[in-house]
């Protein structure tokens, strides 16, 4: 008992010591003070997509209110395997986690993610109209276009003209993308992304045509700028990447309407600081963020904010074009994910 | 008694220092993988990602289907080959570093461990900008003469051994090098001494002394190959399976008993396999 009184008890010294430490480091010129509303940790994918959260949202928006943010780097899958395994825990580690479409749907399926309360997000009145989720900001989004080499072949005019069997080996196609690339088929051959059965049979067809599937985005840009292939579905924010980087590539909005890829953050069930985590999402949708990420990412915003006409031609759509999209539907494609996935890799693909 | 009385303070010292190891490994490894072979009875489910059960089927459906049991081959098989490849490929290059007296040994050593700085996604780049169809090595035979059109030699079984092989070689030659150097010049010596050609000498005399560094290089790089995962994904294409590209696969679809399932098939073959090369080599050892 004595010992554990004194190695509670703190001397003259130290207290002192400490208490000049916490003073001089109020002095420090620069030194940002993040009291009042707390530490938010948001879990991001690394590289420019933290680095522009950081730029754009963190430095000139939530440190000015008083948080203080700290990021939590990996890929989607692993932070949704976090999210699973911290599931009983009354205090999460993350306030807020950017994922991707399909997987905001999954983790709010398993009742992991808190279902949204709008009124802490003024700004989500700006969402266009097909952006609002109950469970997730969308914060970027693109669409998937129909990419071609213009030396190659005619511009393409629908989805319809790319996953011809008369492409043949001429058409690329990317295993990652096996949900997109299915629901685009069964756009095709049926009457909706969800008509999987003759997607699968149209997929069938191109790949007795001989068509290259790559495993990467990357070995997919490689053979379109070793001109291996003449053309494949992508997204647009992509293609303007690769333009800059110098290959010889066109996209061509689809008449069938774009499957859009969109990325969005979450805020988990046992989020620890939520007032932050909201005041987060309403901060990604700052007008002065939205413009920010489209010009440096090349993905479209997702709220109405009016952007650079240039900015606007190159990153994002017509109305009409957005509106005319179609979006996976995330409950049937995630209760059908293995049964598709082991479709695609055995069947198709193997 | 004074024997007893001896051995035990050596017993408790021992004791003291493996503990620290232990625990850690049994806190931060055997822990979890305990936690992971009970996921692996239980069930997928798309919604509550598992349901809590005890179930044999995931471990049913590696064993009965041919897609997972091709994979589960093909593992096998790119761990064997690239195992005996970096051990014949390694042994020469690990006996010139053992016996060099050249200044620039350091140098050499240097240069085998060099490449182990650049990460396997990168290096695996590197091969796909000189394997495809128009890279380097399809655009030199076209230039020489010796095809026509491009080649591809991507995403074949080949290619991911050759990907494999160079990211191992290098653990295998510095494997084997350390044990080489312990064996005196004299024994070679002596055996030429007494007429032994030098391929005699070699298999008589250096390869059963170099059988420790011969084991710890075979395994260690027979477990790298068995769990590689940039290489097969990267270099094999979507179409070559690998099981550890699989297990992940599984991960991302949230099927974690699946996936715990076919990551204890990989483990279990391959810690079996490491014991059998370990209790092989030590009999040959001591017959030697």
């Amino acid at each position: 008992m004595t010992r554990e009184t004194k190695s509670m008890s703190i001397s003259r010294r130290s207290f002192l010591a400490g208490t000049a430490g916490v003073a001089a480091s109020s002095l420090i010129p620069g030194m940002p003070a993040f009291a009042a509303g707390g530490r938010v940790v948001v879990g991001t994918w690394g590289g420019d997509y933290a680095r522009l959260l950081t730029e754009n949202i963190d430095q000139p928006i939530m440190n000015p209110l008083g948080y203080e943010i700290v990021q939590d780097q990996a890929g989607d899958p692993e932070r949704r395997a976090k999210m699973l395994a911290e599931r009983r825990l009354p205090r999460g580690s993350v306030d807020t986690n950017g994922l991707q479409d399909s997987s905001m749907y999954q983790v709010f399926a398993q009742k992991l993610v808190e279902e949204l309360d709008f009124d802490k997000i003024p700004n989500a009145a700006n969402l266009l109209p097909n952006m609002r989720l109950p469970y997730g900001i969308p914060q970027i989004f693109s669409g998937m276009v129909c990419l071609y080499n213009p030396d190659k072949m005619k511009a393409p005019s629908a989805y319809a003209d790319l996953f011809d069997p008369k492409m043949g080996n001429r058409l690329g196609i990317i295993d990652i993308q096996y949900r997109h690339n299915i629901a685009v088929a069964s756009l095709i051959a049926g009457d909706s992304v969800t008509d999987v059965e003759k997607g699968k049979a149209l997929l069938m067809e191109l790949r007795k045509a001989g068509v290259r599937i790559y495993p990467t985005n990357e070995a997919f840009a490689q053979a379109l700028k070793t001109e291996e292939i003449d053309g494949g579905p992508m997204w647009k924010a992509r293609s303007l990447q690769w333009q800059k980087a110098g290959i010889n590539v066109l996209a061509a909005v689809p008449s069938e309407g774009m499957v859009p890829y969109v990325s969005g953050f979450v805020i988990p069930k046992n989020a620890p600081n939520k007032d932050g985590a909201y005041a987060y999402l309403n901060a990604l949708l700052e007008p002065e963020a939205q413009i920010r990420f489209a010009e440096k990412m090349g993905y479209a915003g997702t709220t109405n904010v009016e952007m650079p006409k240039e900015l606007q031609e190159r990153v994002s759509f017509t109305p009409e074009q957005i509106e005319a999209m179609n979006p996976i539907d995330f409950e049937f494609f995630t209760k059908h994910d293995l049964e598709l996935k082991t479709w695609w890799d055995r069947e198709f693909v193997g | 008694m004074s024997a007893t009385a001896a051995s035990r303070p050596k017993i408790l010292t021992a004791a003291f220092l493996i503990g620290p190891a232990t625990f850690i490994a049994g806190l931060g490894v055997i822990g979890p993988m305990l936690y992971l072979l009970r996921y692996s009875f239980n069930k997928y489910d798309p919604m509550e990602l598992m349901i809590e059960t005890f179930t044999l089927s995931n471990y049913v459906e590696f064993f009965t289907s041919p897609y997972y049991l091709s994979a589960y081959l093909t593992t096998l098989r790119v761990g064997l080959i690239s195992t005996v490849i970096c051990l014949v490929a390694g042994f020469p290059l690990a006996y010139v570093l053992a016996r060099s007296a050249s200044r620039f040994k350091n140098l050499m050593i240097i240069g085998i461990v060099v490449p182990l700085f650049v990460g396997n996604a990168v290096r695996a780049a590197g091969w796909m900008s000189f394997l495809g169809s128009r890279g380097l090595l399809s655009v030199t035979l076209m230039k020489l003469g010796f095809t026509d059109g491009p080649t591809d030699f991507m995403y074949t079984e080949g290619t991911v051994i050759v990907g494999i092989v160079a990211v191992n070689l290098p653990y295998m030659v510095l494997s084997l090098q350390s044990v080489l150097e312990g064996i005196n010049r004299n024994v070679e010596e002596a055996a030429f001494s007494l007429g032994a050609p030098p391929l005699t000498m070699a298999r008589r005399v250096l390869l059963p002394l170099a059988l420790p560094g011969i084991a710890a290089g075979t395994i260690l790089t027979f477990i790298l190959a068995m769990n590689a995962y940039a290489t097969p994904v990267l270099l094999g294409g979507p179409s070559f399976n690998m099981l550890a590209p699989l297990v992940y696969g599984q991960f991302q679809l949230n099927n974690w008993p699946g996936a715990a399932a076919v990551a204890f098939v990989l483990m279990a073959t391959t810690l079996l396999l490491t014991i059998l090369v370990a209790i092989i080599t030590r009999q040959k050892f001591r017959d030697a």
